[in-house]
């Protein structure tokens, strides 16, 4: 919708501005064409009441036409052809009440012709300014709304990191616990606290140290640790220059949960998860692997995963970053390899 | 009335709070403690048990498929951390569900609508026919279970040559073996993706990869002959739809 058009005194309010306008238009007339100021205001109204209702044109020829994908020849050739069909309109609607003007004071024309070239030239600039101010609009528009939708976003992932099964089975396992282990409740309380804290507090930024993913997932593995008892067992390879690498934060977790809830929840005597990091050279790979049971009825999934993974990947990195997914009779291997940054940089090997 | 009954959860510690629950019931008797569905479904077979308390995500087998293969046996309550559209629907075949975590008053609600459900003795509704019901619309199942005595077949659904009608049972025939399972082929035929399984006769519904071809039989009927040879008879309107399928393919 059109900005002015946007409140609901909106044009009022876009008219008031005009005002002062119309009165240097005025007093340039009556400077430039030796006229009365009277007179010039008679030419001077009209003229700015069309020049304002004419500016609001090039709010849709600047939205058509985005700065940043728009060649920049187009939106030059485009404005300008705009500007000076606008500048003709005003002036022929000036020159009328010049004319209109003439008939009742003689001579009053003859002063307009010397005095058009410099009106055109303001108006001409007048309708450019208005464009660029469109564009400024426009671009705190998008700002606004690229704003709203990260922070839409970053709720949805909020809410996704935190697998509701994932709680209330957790809380289930507490409430088992209350009678028979009391201390362990406890334990698994703080565990499970711990992971949902540090799940709420990584989720908001943009990159982390790879070592407080790790430490995340480990926090994770944790509460998985109590449920699954025995079933669940745990290797780790992790190479320490890898630790201050900066990744975005969730990057390993969801794949260590599509371990268990795929893979080790699906056999009988459970299996071991194995998360081996290394780096090489500017990279770092990040493996997990885990046994699964190919026959193993359909799980209802709930959409996150390995989604997420890739569009945090590529948000990140585009094209420079991998995923991959590896299947193997009852084994399955998910790679991620992503290229090294870190805050400070860390020194060649 | 005492009740027997079999827990089944893969977790230890969710049948741990069963247990428990049960110990201040002296007329609950658990007969069985199974971690996986076919345990769950040999259990039943061997123990007879009068309700069952039934996670829903577990090894082997999940909760629906247990449900579907002695849910005319036994009364189940489901126990889960699932509140999902297919409680809803599996609401007519499961006497309750119980969300996880759960406390004791809920708990003895679940045990006084068992008693009930056990007091009535209604007729049992078939458990095939009810997971049809609930199969979400453009979903089809990736593998059919089917029971034998105490073991279960699972038979994935790439591999199902051809469904064979036999009065209130269908025969899957599947590399040369074939399994009997309590269902009708026309509700088979509803849970069963279209683009690759049709209905060539009244009685038949046929794998559209094992064709092999079609030979004239009479004036109106045709035999497929699969890949492994087997002859299956085709209708008139039959030979329509497996010709409409193979040519869109």
């Amino acid at each position: 919708m059109h900005p002015v058009f946007r409140t609901k005194n909106g044009f009022l309010f876009y008219l008031a501005p005009w005002a002062p306008v119309g009165v240097m238009l005025a007093l340039m007339i009556t400077a430039a064409g030796r006229m009365r100021f009277a007179e010039s205001v008679a030419i001077a109204v009209p003229a700015t009441f069309a020049l304002a209702c004419i500016c609001l044109a090039p709010w849709y020829v600047c939205r058509a036409l985005p700065l940043r994908t728009t060649p920049g020849w187009k939106i030059w050739t485009y404005q300008i052809v705009g500007a000076m069909w606008a500048t003709t309109l005003v002036m022929l609607i000036a020159y009328a009440a010049a004319v209109g003007l003439n008939r009742i004071i003689p001579a009053t024309s003859v002063h307009f012709h010397s005095v058009a070239p410099v009106l055109a030239g303001m108006v001409d600039l007048i309708y450019l300014l208005a464009i660029a101010l469109y564009y400024v609009i426009i671009a705190i528009d998008s700002s606004r709304q690229a704003e709203l939708l990260s922070r839409e976003s970053e709720l949805k992932a909020l809410k996704a990191q935190v697998n509701p099964h994932f709680l209330f089975n957790s809380l289930n396992s507490i409430s088992a616990l209350t009678t028979t282990d009391p201390a362990k409740a406890r334990e698994m309380c703080v565990r499970l606290s711990d992971f949902l804290r540090a799940s709420l507090r990584l989720g908001e930024r943009a990159g982390i140290p790879f070592g407080e993913e790790l430490a995340l997932t480990r926090s994770y593995l944790d509460v998985e640790q109590v449920r699954f008892g025995s079933r669940l067992r745990i290797s780790q390879d992790f190479d320490p220059v890898c630790a201050a690498v900066e990744v975005p934060p969730l990057l390993v977790q969801p794949l260590v949960e599509n371990a268990i809830k795929h893979g080790i929840a699906t056999l009988t005597e459970g299996g071991e998860i194995a998360i081996v990091s290394k780096r090489l050279r500017d990279r770092m790979s990040i493996m997990i692997e885990n046994p699964f049971d190919p026959e193993a009825p359909a799980i209802r999934r709930n959409g996150f995963g390995l989604a997420s993974v890739r569009k945090r990947l590529q948000a990140r990195y585009g094209q420079a970053a991998r995923l991959d997914v590896h299947v193997e009779q009852n084994r399955y291997r998910a790679v991620l390899s992503v290229p090294c940054e870190s805050a400070e940089e860390v020194e060649e090997a | 009335m005492s009740i027997r009954c079999a827990l089944v959860d893969d977790e230890d510690l969710a049948r741990q709070v069963l247990r428990e629950y049960l110990r201040s019931d002296a007329d609950v008797e658990i007969v069985a403690e199974c971690a996986n569905g076919f345990d769950a479904v040999k259990a039943v077979a061997e123990h007879h048990p009068d309700l069952l308390f039934l996670d829903v995500q577990m090894p082997k087998l999940d909760g629906f498929e247990v449900l579907e293969l002695v849910g005319d046996q036994v009364a189940v309550v489901f126990v889960t951390a699932y509140d999902q559209y297919a409680m809803k629907a599996f609401d007519a075949a499961a006497v309750d569900y119980l969300l996880k975590p759960f406390d004791l008053d809920r708990f003895r609600t679940a045990l006084e609508r068992v008693r009930r459900r056990l007091g009535e003795r209604s007729p049992k509704p078939n458990s095939a026919e009810l997971k049809t019901a609930a199969q979400p619309p453009g979903q089809h199942p990736r593998r059919i279970v089917v029971k034998d005595g105490t073991r279960v077949h699972i038979i994935p659904i790439g591999q199902l040559d051809y469904a064979e009608a036999q009065d209130d049972y269908v025969a899957l025939h599947s590399g040369g073996k074939s399994y009997l399972k309590q269902q009708t082929i026309s509700s088979l035929q509803a849970t069963l993706d279209p683009a690759r399984f049709v209905r060539v006769h009244r009685s038949y519904i046929v794998n559209l990869d094992r064709v092999a071809k079609i030979e004239p039989y009479t004036k109106d009927t045709r035999i497929a002959v699969l890949a492994d040879g087997a002859q299956i008879p085709v209708t008139r309107a039959g030979y329509l739809r497996l010709k409409e399928l193979m040519e869109s393919g």
